[in-house]
């Protein structure tokens, strides 16, 4: 983040996402930690004590008088996005809000018209966009290497019933979320298929995107809701498949873009990048494969050393932390803007519908 | 007296409940809604069953109402931060809210030794009640922070009314069920095993002994206000410990040990290069880590006076005869 006035950023909700947030928060300069509340003291008082924060609350209302903030990272449950992300607007507040910020795209319009009426920033957390894989994918797309984009596939292998989703022990369902636990991960599915087909600042969606497919329960853990996801979706010679899984193994984040040039493979959970193209005949293919098994025995080294020096996962979150409060600070819309939030709201709200179909 | 129990179904927690219930105590048992009870103690009428999830809040906080004594076992011993946390420090938030702590006599917290700074003691010495704590836990793992929260909040919630606390801090706790890798470090390929510090006192307790304490600690007089190591009283070292098992019968491969002067060297080096290339910020299994090398392998003394001396306790159980019952009850490997 560039040198100038410290940002006075504060967090709500001291859960796992938590964690990464102010992990990142506490090394970026040019920005004070200033608060962070949850409803538990004792998660409050931790993350203040562990990240640095000047001083922690139980209460948003307190917090936000008390400390006068810039920024709120809300990390809150999802069902309390909106709620809260309202109530930091109308105290004048930017608001950096996990995914998803609402849970249809009704209200998250309610939200953003809040942000338009205060003046202030409403921003989605949409970290994948800035992970090395996604950046390696979009960066080959828009070099042409592809040609033109025809397939995208996104599968997500994840045992959601595993954590606390799933957790028989706990009351009630695991998210209070219309697409159940998957609907929680449908904004990256969503926002990461917009991305690839060049379709995240064109809203509302093309008239003839169709989606088609089901959402359901395999595992048959009532608390789980929704836990598995397999979309067909098509605008014109465009298709894309966007998969939940939760009964595969390993868990992996898979990414397959295909065009009419070539196709790059990757995976965020264990990440590689695979890359064909050129023509199917003569010696080509071959040397290809010698590339791409080199390059893979490489990757295996390059993720033993990110694993020791932990850049996993959540690498993305440092570097979109780091330009949405730079973009803030300079008084530039967010990185992330309104319509690349309404668009991917959007396209959750089609995959969601779904399940009413299955 | 009405003792509540929590994580009562564990390993330690159903050993703690049979414990109470011979001593003539009524025992509120809360254990998990899914938590399967079969058998003793769980058919002994002296015991209550309480079903909730301390992470939540629920009619478990009612059910609990009019306890005199509380023996507070419940924690998440695996996991990430986030989900020990939850597991260990909010469920410990939310029993002390429901707790009329004004009208509880005892209540008796379960600890750990992980919550000492092992490097902070030199090797040789006696680790005790009075040895320091982890200073910097998020250099070890998330149980050891969880454990130092969760015990500081313990004593907060009872800074006024200190001499009702009693703080248990048990070392290995073993018995049927539970084995410790007889020892043993590593295993490789199910066919090599790899025993680090092979001359290290292993800081163990069986869990009837411990749970022998545990009960103890609730009625003794004089333990309000004491922090209490528990460990038995012949430890074993590491190569002790192994041969033991393996003349009870368990099935330990072939081993090599490692001492623990080449286990500290490899532990410096590693440091050295998180410092020099990883910001010290690497993320190295146990047997390559440094601080947690010491926590678990460091050739260090530790003793049980204190508790012997407080709670009138002493293992009933030898160390032969536990391993032995752990030995028998396997798994065999």
């Amino acid at each position: 983040m560039s040198r100038g006035p410290v940002r006075r950023v504060a967090v709500v909700g001291c859960g796992a996402i938590a964690y990464e947030h102010l992990g990142h928060l506490g090394r970026l300069a040019g920005v004070g930690l200033v608060g962070v509340c949850d409803t538990s003291p004792a998660a409050a008082r931790f993350a203040a004590e562990r990240f640095g924060a000047a001083a922690w609350f139980t209460d948003l209302t307190t917090m936000l008088d008390a400390t006068q903030p810039d920024a709120v990272h809300v990390l809150t449950p999802p069902h309390t996005h909106e709620v809260l992300s309202l109530q930091c607007l109308a105290a004048g507040v930017d608001v950096v809000c996990e995914k998803p910020a609402a849970p249809d795209s009704a209200a998250l319009e309610r939200m953003l018209a809040a942000a338009d009426t205060y003046g202030r920033h409403l921003v989605e957390s949409q970290n994948l966009r800035y992970n090395d894989p996604v950046l390696a994918v979009a960066e080959a797309i828009a070099a042409g290497r592809l040609g033109e984009v025809r397939e995208i596939d996104l599968l997500l292998s994840l045992d959601l019933a595993g954590g606390r989703f799933g957790d028989p022990n706990l009351v009630g369902p695991g998210v209070h979320l219309p697409g159940g636990a998957v609907h929680d991960f449908l904004p990256h599915l969503s926002y990461l298929f917009l991305l690839f087909a060049g379709l995240d600042d064109q809203s509302p969606l093309p008239a003839d995107l169709e989606v088609t497919g089901r959402l359901g329960n395999l595992g048959g853990n009532p608390r789980v809701g929704s836990d598995h996801l397999d979309a067909m979706v098509f605008s014109g010679g465009l298709r894309g498949r966007l998969r939940l899984a939760p009964d595969l193994s390993p868990d992996a984040f898979r990414i397959v873009v295909r065009g009419t040039r070539g196709s790059v493979e990757t995976d965020l959970y264990h990440p590689y990048l695979r890359h064909e193209g050129g023509a199917n005949v003569g010696k080509r293919v071959a040397v290809e494969h010698l590339v791409s098994g080199t390059k893979l025995a490489l990757t295996g080294v390059t993720n033993l050393r990110d694993k020791v020096q932990r850049h996993d996962t959540y690498h993305g979150l440092g570097r979109m932390i780091d330009e949405i409060h730079t973009a803030f600070a300079a008084g530039r819309g967010a990185p992330i803007t309104p319509m690349m939030m309404r668009t991917s709201a959007a396209l959750v709200d089609r995959l969601v519908a779904l399940g009413s179909r299955s | 007296m009405r003792v509540l129990v929590t994580g009562a179904s564990g390993f330690l927690g159903t050993a703690v409940v049979d414990r109470l219930c011979t001593a003539g105590h009524e025992v509120v048992a809360m254990v998990r809604p899914a938590a399967r009870l079969e058998g003793a103690p769980w058919d002994d009428p002296a015991v209550a069953v309480v079903r909730g999830d301390l992470r939540e809040r629920g009619p478990w906080m009612a059910e609990i109402s009019g306890v005199d004594a509380v023996v507070h076992l419940a924690a998440a011993a695996s996991g990430d931060l986030s989900t020990q946390f939850q597991g260990t420090v909010l469920g410990t938030e939310h029993l002390l809210d429901a707790l009329d702590r004004s009208s509880v006599q005892r209540f008796v917290h379960i600890s750990s030794f992980s919550v000492y700074d092992f490097a902070a003691v030199r090797a040789g010495a006696v680790l005790d009640e009075n040895s320091p704590l982890e200073r910097q836990p998020e250099h070890r793992d998330a149980y050891t922070t969880t454990k130092l929260v969760q015990e500081h909040l313990v004593r907060d919630a009872f800074a006024d009314r200190a001499d009702t606390l009693v703080v248990v801090r048990p070392g290995a706790i073993f018995g049927p069920g539970k084995h410790w890798d007889h020892g043993l470090a590593l295993t490789l390929g199910g066919h090599l095993g790899v025993l680090f510090a092979p001359r290290s006192t292993m800081r163990l307790t069986a869990v009837a002994n411990c749970a022998d304490a545990i009960a103890a600690a609730v009625v003794a007089p004089r333990a309000g206000g004491t922090t209490l190591n528990i460990v038995d009283d012949a430890l074993p070292t590491h190569r002790e410990f192994l041969r033991m098992c393996r003349r009870a019968g368990a099935d330990v491969p072939a081993t090599v040990a490692v001492p623990w002067w080449a286990v500290a060297m490899i532990g410096r080096l590693t440091g050295w290069i998180d410092r020099r290339w990883c910001a010290g910020r690497a993320h190295l299994p146990e047997f390559l880590d440094r601080t947690r090398q010491q926590a678990r392998w460091k050739p260090l003394a530790y003793t049980n006076h204190r508790a012997k001396d407080v709670l009138g306790w002493s293992p009933r159980i030898t160390l032969g005869q536990a391993v032995a019952d752990m030995v028998e009850a396997g798994p065999r490997r």
